[in-house]
Formats: structure tokens, sequence, C-alpha cells
């Protein structure tokens, strides 16, 4: 057989001090993933991995954006191997949706006349208070509460 | 969005449509409802073809509703697509049917292949725009399905469903649990089924209604033989003085018709006892003016003096300016003996506290719940009545002596608890069925004060009945008047 390359994985610096928390989330997820679904709604046992994903994403985005502790190359690694979503974290750049659940809840074409999921309503402007959103458990992700 | 082609859809017999045929209620309140609509979605619960299902929100505590039958089976039976319930009356089909004696259940095919042929057919004929034969159409209105008919929308029908983890205890949603957290209302009515409903067989709740209209009462005569006069109620503007002239001429010679507009009311009296008895035995169910349904009843010459107590009930009596619905007081008559002469009280009067507290010097007005002439009073004083009236042996048990005092009092709890006068109707009922079981367990009247001594023993077996009777009338007061019953 042809020798395949594998490119192996060349750490950054500043990696030692994020990688504990990564490994953590990345154990919960797993977790998560095999979890057993009982007692819980169909839609209710994917809840925990949005819920993690979004975590997970938050963390990196905090620490490069917000609090500016890592490295633009150790960012742009971490997004590269799916440590972060960077799908997610380029809505969180977008006014209005700085606090996002996923990328399901504001996706048109999966709701009912072309809306986007309740939890993106604000609370003062709901009519029900308390919702958890069908897609991802969301209790509420507009920017103002 | 994706377009499912399919092969022609008319060819199928598939149903198209563009607006599901629904009733008032199960559209909702909310003029800005999104409805969605989607072609082929489900199949028909009576006739199993697939056809188009719109689903919407009727309103902002409902749950969302969709449709159930396909417009053929809809139009087949004149109801609604989602509630199965006509749409002119919002009766079910079984009620609307033997109301109005329609039978269409021969025509139409239940079982398979026959059910679809017709329903094919019937459709075919109808996009062709053949005018088919519809019986909806063409019938009269009835009075007893004008009695029976819901007239506003009944919105407590789109509400959730009841949480059946709730029922068991066990539901983890808590807060943001859509359904309705609240034990299910259990008995034979829950039991029904869509077949039934739509075909008109065996549906619960239609056998209630008709049991129901079966039972509403018809006029009876009253016993004082000098009325001649009859109450007719639910009266609006468009009815005038000649239209009731003109229905109630043919029975008798009208001696006077006295319109009560702001009582939405009016009094037409006979110059013959015959002729008024003649005319509510005929016009009693089915008066019916200008399709609006009107009530009738007997009047009677009115006690002019409101008591304070009743004063919701006898507000009401005054208020009917010089005739009350006689119906309500003769029954009470009926079971009352030796009323001598309360007959005409429509408002009673209260004799003044301080005569009866003379008549019996020796009853205790530091008891519990001591006469005050207030229904409180009286109800209080009713309860707390047990050891005094084994305390007064002299007082004959079945009725209380003070009963003078009590026999205006149990007027006007049973009218105080009166709904309106529309509804006198159901009080013929209540007085005949609750008479007896909530009566059981009054306690003696109290031996009070009664306004007079002599009248009081005597009168007192009468209105010890009475109450009875006239309380059970009033829907579960419990005036101290009643309690005289349980002695009996």
């Amino acid at each position: 057989m042809p020798k395949v390359k594998t490119s192996r994985v060349r750490y950054p610096e500043g990696w030692e001090l994020i990688e504990p928390t990564l490994r953590e989330l990345q154990a919960k997820m797993r977790e998560a993933e095999n979890d057993p679904h009982d007692g819980k709604r169909k839609c209710e046992a994917l809840w925990p991995i949005f819920k993690i994903e979004h975590q997970k994403s938050r963390y990196i985005f905090d620490l490069y954006h917000r609090r500016k502790e890592i490295s633009k190359e150790l960012y742009e690694f971490c997004l590269d191997q799916r440590y972060a979503d960077k799908n997610l974290i380029a809505k969180w750049k977008k006014p209005g949706y700085e606090r996002l659940c996923c990328l399901r809840c504001i996706q048109p074409r999966d709701h009912n006349f072309g809306t986007t999921c309740a939890c993106r309503v604000p609370k003062h402007l709901r009519e029900e208070k308390v919702i958890e959103c069908v897609h991802c458990g969301c209790r509420g992700c507009a920017s103002g509460d | 969005m994706a377009h499912r082609l399919l092969r022609d859809a008319e060819a199928d017999g598939w149903e198209r449509s563009d607006f599901p045929i629904i009733c008032e209620s199960c559209l909702g309140d909310n003029p800005y409802v999104r409805m969605t609509r989607a072609l082929y979605d489900k199949e028909c619960k009576i006739c199993q073809r697939p056809f188009t299902v719109f689903r919407w929100r009727p309103g902002r505590d409902a749950r969302y509703k969709k449709t159930e039958i396909c417009q053929t089976c809809c139009k087949l039976k004149n109801v609604c697509q989602v509630c199965l319930l006509d749409l002119e009356y919002g009766l079910p089909v079984q009620v609307r049917d033997t109301a109005l004696s329609i039978n269409s259940n021969d025509t139409i095919p239940k079982s398979d292949v026959n059910r679809e042929y017709f329903a094919e057919e019937h459709d075919r004929r109808a996009r062709a725009g053949l005018d088919y034969e519809s019986s909806y159409g063409k019938v009269q209105s009835n009075d007893t399905i004008l009695k029976l008919q819901r007239t506003t929308p009944y919105y407590k029908r789109n509400r959730a469903h009841v949480c059946s983890f709730y029922i068991r205890g066990e539901c983890t949603r808590g807060a943001e649990c859509p359904y309705r957290h609240e034990m299910p209302v259990t008995g034979e009515l829950s039991q029904q089924n869509i077949k039934d409903r739509y075909y008109g067989v065996n549906d619960p709740v239609a056998l209630k209604l008709l049991n129901k209209a079966g039972e509403m009462p018809s006029l009876e005569p009253p016993e004082d033989e000098s009325i001649k006069t009859l109450y007719v109620g639910g009266l609006d503007a468009r009815v005038t003085e000649q239209d009731l002239r003109d229905h109630f001429y043919a029975h008798g010679e009208i001696e006077s018709v006295r319109m009560v507009l702001q009582r939405a009311c009016a009094f037409v009296t006979y110059t013959t006892r015959e002729g008024a008895e003649k005319a509510a035995e005929e016009l009693s169910n089915k008066l019916v003016i200008k399709g609006l349904r009107l009530k009738l009843m007997w009047g009677r010459p009115q006690a002019p003096k409101p008591e304070s107590e009743g004063s919701e009930a006898a507000a009401r009596q005054v208020a009917h300016s010089g005739m009350l619905p006689r119906a309500v007081i003769s029954q009470q008559q009926q079971q009352q003996q030796g009323q001598m002469g309360m007959q005409y009280y429509n408002a009673p009067i209260p004799p003044p506290p301080q005569q009866e507290r003379a008549y019996y010097p020796s009853m205790d007005p530091q008891r519990m719940g001591a006469l005050v002439h207030t229904q409180e009073g009286s109800s209080s004083g009713g309860q707390g009545e047990s050891k005094p009236g084994s305390s007064y042996p002299t007082m004959p048990p079945p009725p209380p002596p003070p009963h003078g005092q009590y026999y205006p009092q149990y007027y006007p709890p049973p009218y105080g608890y009166m709904p309106p006068p529309p509804a006198y109707q159901q009080q013929y009922q209540p007085p005949h069925q609750s008479a007896g079981p909530p009566q059981q367990y009054q306690h003696p009247m109290p031996v009070g004060p009664s306004a007079s001594s002599s009248s009081g023993p005597g009168g007192a077996s009468g209105s010890g009945q009475a109450p009875s009777t006239s309380s059970g009338a009033g829907p579960g007061p419990e005036p101290s008047a009643p309690e005289g019953s349980s002695q009996q």
C-alpha cells in the first residue's frame, strides 16, 4: 500500500492553558451522546448536545473575542479542529444574535410560516413566559433578555 | 417549496380545497389567524380518502386544530370539518336530525367500497356544479332546535388537551407543559366515537341534549282561576304589540296587551280564562315571532313590596311590573299546603323582628345564628339549629314554628338564586329532582320567633314542605327555610 501521509496535529503555543477545559467539555459531550433516552421526549434527548456545543463555542469565542487571552493562531486552530462551531460564532458577532442558542432556531425553512423559533422572541413580547424551544431546549436567547 | 407532483389529482378522486368549512367556535376569536394548508396530508376520518388538511390556532389559549374530515363528508351532513357539529346550530348530528326529522342515513353507505363510490360520485357531481339535493337548506327551523342551538361560539373546546402525565402525577415539564394540568372529566360523555357522531347514531352528547329537550316543561294552567294573563319573555325591539296580537288573537279575545320594553317582556290578558289556557297550551313551547323565540308563562298579580333580603329575586320580581311568571311560584304552592292567601306573595314581606320575638319569648335569641333577617343569617341560623330544634319539643317537629317568618324568607332565597328570567324553565327541574337530597341534611328549622304563633304551626306544615321544593329550585341555596323539610 502506498504510504498514507496523515497530518499530525501540531498544537500552537498557549494550547496547554485551554486544553484541560476543552478536554473536559469533550468528555461531557461524549457522555451526553451516550446517555440513555429513557424518560425523555424524542426532541429532549438531543438538547444536551446543542447545549454543550454552545458551551464549547462560547468558551473559545469568549477567550478570543471578549477576553483576548489567546492568540489568533490558537483561535483559528480551535476552529479548524472543530473544538468550536465557526458558523455559530459568526452569528454571535452580529448585532441581535449575541446569545443565539443554536443555528436551527433561526432557520426559517425549518419553521411554519417562515418564522424563527419561539426562543428568539424576547420575554416581554411573548405570551407564554416559560418555554423550552423544541430544537435545543432553549428558554430564550434574544439579546435583550 | 418542493412540489409533490402527483398524477392528476382529479383522476384519483382525491380532494383539494382552498379553505376549510368550519364553524365559528373552531375558527377562533382571533381575526388574524394563520393557517397552513397541506394537500392530501391525512385521510378523512370517515371515508378514509386523502384530503387537504388545514391547521391553525384558534386563539391565544387554544391548541392547534386541524380539519378531521374531508369536505365531501362535511357537505353531506352539513357539519364543521373539525368538530362535526352542525354549521348552523352548533348541535350534534343526531340532535339536529331528530329535531328536524331528517333522515339521511339511509342514503349514505357506511362500508368500504360503497362508501368510497358514493363519496366520489357526490364529489364529482358537486365539482361539476350539478345541484344535488341537499335537505339542509330547505328545512324550516322549528322551535325545539332553536331552543337547543348554540348562539355564541364556544371556545372552551379549543383548549389544550389534558396532560396525561399530570393525571398520573408524572409531568416533568412543569410550567412549560402546553397541556392542561387538570383532572379529566370522566363519565359517559367521554366515550365518543367520531363515526357515531358523524352518522348520528348512539351519540351520548346528543342523547343527553335530547333528554333535556324532552323534559322542558309545558305550561300548566295556574290554580288561581282568575288569572287570564300570559307573560311573554325574551322580547326584542323587533316584536311589536301588533305582532303579539296577531299571534294571540287566534286563541281567544284579547283584553289587553301590555309591553314592558325595558324588561323585554309583555303581558297579554284575555277576556276569558279559557282563551288564556288555550293560548298557553298552543303556544307554550312554540312561540316564535320574527325568528325570535319567546318564552311563555302564566302571569300573576304581584304583591308590590320588595324585600331586602331576597332583593335580587325580589327586584327581579318587581321588575316584572305587575306580573310574575307564575309557574315558578305555582310549583312551590303545589307542595305547600295551607297557603291561605299567601299566594300573592311574590316578594315576601318580612315581619318586623321585634314582633316575632315577642311571640316566643322562650326562644333564645342568643343562639348561634340568631335570627337576622338576611339570607346568611337564616342559613347560619339553620345550620346551628339542630340543638335548639330538639330543645323545643313543643314545636311540631316537621315544620318549625317560625314558619310565618320563614315563609317569606324562603321565597327570596330560591329566587335569589334563580338565574334571570329566561332560565325559568330550568327551574322546573331542580325543584323536583333536587328537593329530596339537599334537604335531608338540613337542620331542623330554628325555633325562632315566629310571626304568628297560631298560624305558625298551622302554616308551618305547609310551608315546611314548601321550602324544600322551593329551595330546591335554587341551585344549592341553603336558607334556613328548607330545613323544615327534613323533619317531614
